[in-house]
């Protein structure tokens, strides 16, 4: 078993050094990624600034609070754009074109392989800066937190980066059946935007749907909960079974699909 | 005869950016970046009558492509100019492009999730091609390149070599006076490779069309064009008869073995000239008539695991032809 | 004689149009499944805005926005959107790229007329899907019915062909800029971030700080949106605004049909000097 992650761990240190030195080739790629984010991120948060300009407090939340939820809604997106859409987000184009078969003969885990084959390294950048301006937002509001709440936090952004990489799982495993839909990735960019704002923050109709149909907003809520003081650090634990819960399911869907995949001969 | 095509010293240069490779290299790169100037064509002349078929050989890089794309006037001359179908590719405008066609081998315009149907269709419209003149020239090339219903079927699900035809029938709806291919038989099975060559050359004898089309296959040639075009580097080596030309090279057969047991290049020498020697795989150059008692020897006498003859491949005919290596 | 070649040119435009608009529709029939999915994708962002903003409402109106007048502007923004969308400049990036430009150049008519087709094609029945719920919507929340004016509608209809018409040349003159760079899809995107402030995607324009607006007029953001989607929710407007708005789209029309012009004859010349 130990052989086997190492033997995993080996093969995705290659991938990544081929990865980088292909990055390494395309110099502006780092400083026109580096530049969208500082631009989209500026133009976030001028909308909470634009709001805040005709109300105090959005669900509760004041501007200080919703711009730390920002910051780590940024540093989450970082982690989607750097990991989950280069490497399970390509699943569709690999089932359609055929490459996924080059994967399923591999001595490797097929969902882990997939899941980390690519990064876009430059979006790392998004996480540094997301989680830079959640602890600039945090200094503002004065509550800086404790040990505990930092650990909280912690615990809840894996819960969420694990949260979101099932949804990914899920989506990417439905590809297998709908061979013809090409931008699932699109699905979850859709709801992923809801997360932008604290969950209070949405009225009635849309706070059901975002609450419990698309439990979406919870991923960004919830940390950012944690850092601002807003949640009892206990709940964290309860978050870790939800995450469990979550990457469980996923992993049943993918390997339903895939022996689905597999015996329909491809 | 008039001519429809007249090309007078086209030449093409393009500056194009130099890296060393391995992470030192990029990083250089990165803050230093080098030029070097690429002559892709140079002082290319020559005419073609209307009605002709040329063939435009060369190995990859020669600079085929980047002539025939200067003569349909997508790239503009470093110097140079030509003349094609009575027009001036670069300032003819739409007038011009309906006189002409041109089929790129890997690069298709067939649409691809409808079938080749719909594209004749759009194409009829493009091109304003009447009601009347579509349906007979649809049934034409229907019938000449073995279409049957393929034409119904979404293009995604056709062969390569399937496409490859409809794409030519797709490109001739509006009858053009000239028919520019750029490497139409590459990939294709045999069989395709041969409907195309047959089809071409009934085409050409009906419609009276100018055909110049490039490629690095010598079988090309031989079926379709009386004349050829070598271009190497650039630069253009002859400009003749087929026949000619074969006179000129020594007709050559080559043999490629693989061995069993190791032979050494000097026994393999006996046979003929050793061409290439990389054990356990060897070439022999042998005269096209000895190729086959050469070959009966060989079995006879050695332990030879596989055997094919074939035709020396452009790069060997143009090095013997004109005594260059491929970097030469 | 000169009437007859012309009728025959306007016959010959007629068929080139009706044949690739044709033939755009059925392949965007082929991939519904995938455009449904775009659907819902372009309307999250006016319902997310309008959910913040009805809660901020809920305490009274926000400059005279109501939550009513909030939903009507959104659902407003929703459609607006959908007929102005902008997607050709990744297009053109592509086709350069992977040598689909040739025989794009090849053949006796303009690329961009394939690129005007597949719009209308694409557009037209996405954006009467989203009236079409907006109309179901209006049949049990009042809030986002909009006032029975038809003259006032065919005013909308008219603003709103003219900021597609803006915003698709305005797209397809930056995406050309591929010709040379291979950012160009990236000017398109910060022209877009900007649209989420100027064009009023992100909040009634006069809700904004007013130096920005002040700004904005001065560019066709707010015309390719703001504009049209106040002429369609039926927002208070003087003849002498409503005189304003169309002159701007008009001459902002004749500056990106100009910009389009001028980049296309530099591209076209850049592509054959240095190829793909």
């Amino acid at each position: 078993m130990m052989d086997r992650v190492r033997h995993t761990a080996i093969v995705m240190r290659s991938f990544w050094q081929l990865n980088w030195l292909e990055e390494l080739q395309y110099r502006g790629n780092f400083f026109a990624s580096l530049l969208g984010t500082l631009f989209w991120l500026a133009m976030a948060i001028l909308t909470v600034a634009l709001y805040f300009r005709h109300t105090t407090q959005l669900g509760g939340w004041d501007y200080w609070d919703v711009v730390v939820l920002l910051g780590v809604f940024n540093a989450l997106a970082g982690v989607v754009e750097c990991v989950l859409r280069p490497g399970i987000g390509h699943l569709p184009t690999d089932v359609r074109s055929g490459a996924l078969d080059l994967v399923l003969v591999r001595p490797v885990d097929a969902q882990f392989y997939v899941s980390l084959r690519r990064l876009d390294v430059w979006r790392l950048a998004d996480v540094v800066l997301g989680l830079a301006l959640a602890g600039y937002a945090l200094v503002h509001t004065g509550r800086m937190p404790s040990v505990v709440r930092l650990l909280a936090f912690g615990v809840t952004f894996a819960v969420a980066i694990a949260v979101v990489y099932s949804i990914w799982v899920s989506l990417m495993s439905l590809s297998f059946w709908f061979v013809a839909v090409e931008n699932s990735s699109a699905l979850f960019d859709a709801v992923f935007e809801a997360a932008r704002y604290p969950v209070t923050a949405y009225p009635g109709a849309l706070r059901f749907l975002f609450v419990y149909l698309i439990p979406i907003a919870w991923t960004t809520t919830i940390p950012a909960s944690a850092l601002t003081g807003r949640l009892q650090p206990s709940l964290a634990l309860w978050a870790v079974a939800v995450g469990l819960a979550a990457l469980g399911a996923s992993r049943l869907l993918w390997r339903v699909a895939l022996r689905r995949y597999t015996s329909a001969g491809g | 005869m008039p001519n429809a095509i007249v090309a007078a010293g086209l030449s093409k240069t393009y500056d194009v950016k130099v890296r060393d490779p391995g992470i030192g290299g990029a990083l250089a790169a990165l803050v230093r970046p080098h030029y070097r100037q690429v002559r892709a064509v140079r002082d290319v002349s020559f005419s073609i009558e209307r009605g002709d078929a040329v063939a435009f050989l060369g190995p990859n890089g020669a600079g085929k492509t980047t002539t025939l794309k200067m003569l349909t006037g997508l790239l503009f001359p470093s110097s140079g100019g030509a003349e094609v179908a009575g027009c001036d590719p670069w300032t003819g405008g739409n007038a011009f492009r309906q006189r002409i066609a041109f089929v790129l081998g890997n690069k298709q315009q067939l649409l691809w999730d409808l079938p080749p149907e719909e594209t004749f269709r759009l194409n009829r419209a493009i091109y304003g091609v009447s009601a009347s003149d579509f349906a007979s020239r649809r049934a034409e090339l229907v019938d000449l390149l073995l279409l049957g219903d393929l034409i119904d079927k979404p293009t995604r699900q056709l062969s390569l070599g399937e496409r490859m035809k409809c794409e030519l029938a797709a490109a001739l709806l509006h009858q053009p006076e000239v028919l520019f291919l750029d490497e139409p038989t590459l990939g294709l099975d045999l069989e395709a490779q041969q409907t195309i060559r047959d089809f071409l050359g009934t085409y050409r004898e009906r419609h009276g069309a100018t055909i110049l089309l490039t490629s690095h296959y010598m079988a090309d040639v031989t079926a379709l064009a009386s004349r050829v075009l070598i271009i190497n580097r650039g630069l253009l080596l002859y400009d003749g008869e087929l026949a000619a030309l074969v006179a000129r090279i020594a007709p050559i057969k080559r043999i490629e073995l693989v061995l069993s047991e190791s032979v050494s290049r000097a026994r393999l020498a006996e046979y003929g000239t050793v061409a290439h020697y990389a054990p356990p795989s060897a070439t022999l150059e042998v005269p096209r008539e000895n190729a086959t008692a050469a070959s009966a020897r060989l079995l006879a006498e050695l332990a030879v695991a596989d055997l094919s003859i074939q035709d020396p491949p452009i790069e060997e005919v143009i090095r013997i032809a004109f005594g260059e290596g491929e970097n030469g | 004689m000169a009437s007859a070649s012309a009728a025959r040119a306007v016959t010959i435009w007629r068929e080139q149009y009706t044949e690739l608009m044709r033939a755009a529709f059925l392949v965007d029939l082929q991939y519904r499944a995938s455009i449904a999915i775009w659907l819902l994708w372009g309307i999250t962002e006016p319902v997310i805005s309008l959910g913040i903003w009805w809660s901020i409402a809920a305490g009274g109106a926000v400059d005279g926005y109501t939550q009513g007048a909030f939903a009507r502007y959104f659902f407003g923004v929703a459609l607006v959107n959908q007929a102005t969308l902008s997607w050709d400049a990744w297009n053109i990036d592509r086709w350069i790229r992977e040598g689909e430009m040739n025989y794009r150049l090849t053949r006796p008519i303009a690329p961009i007329h394939e690129a005007i087709a597949d719009n209308i094609a694409y557009k037209a029945p996405t954006t009467t899907i989203i009236l079409v719920v907006w109309i179901a919507a209006a049949a049990f929340w009042p809030a986002v019915r909009v006032p029975f004016e038809p003259e006032r509608w065919m005013l909308a209809v008219v603003a709103i062909v003219l900021a597609a018409a803006i915003r698709f040349l305005n797209g397809y003159a930056t995406g050309l800029l591929a010709f040379w760079t291979t950012r160009a899809t990236a000017l398109v995107e910060l022209q877009f971030g900007l649209s989420l402030f100027l064009s009023g995607r992100i909040a009634p324009l006069s809700l904004l700080p007013p130096g920005v607006v002040s700004v904005a007029q001065y560019f066709w953001f707010p015309y390719v949106l703001s504009f049209p989607v106040e002429v369609l929710t039926g927002s208070v407007m003087s003849t002498a605004q409503y005189a304003r708005g169309f002159a701007a789209q008009i001459v902002w029309l004749a500056i990106w049909m100009a910009l389009y012009l001028l980049v296309w004859k530099r591209g076209r010349r850049r592509y054959g000097a240095v190829g793909g």
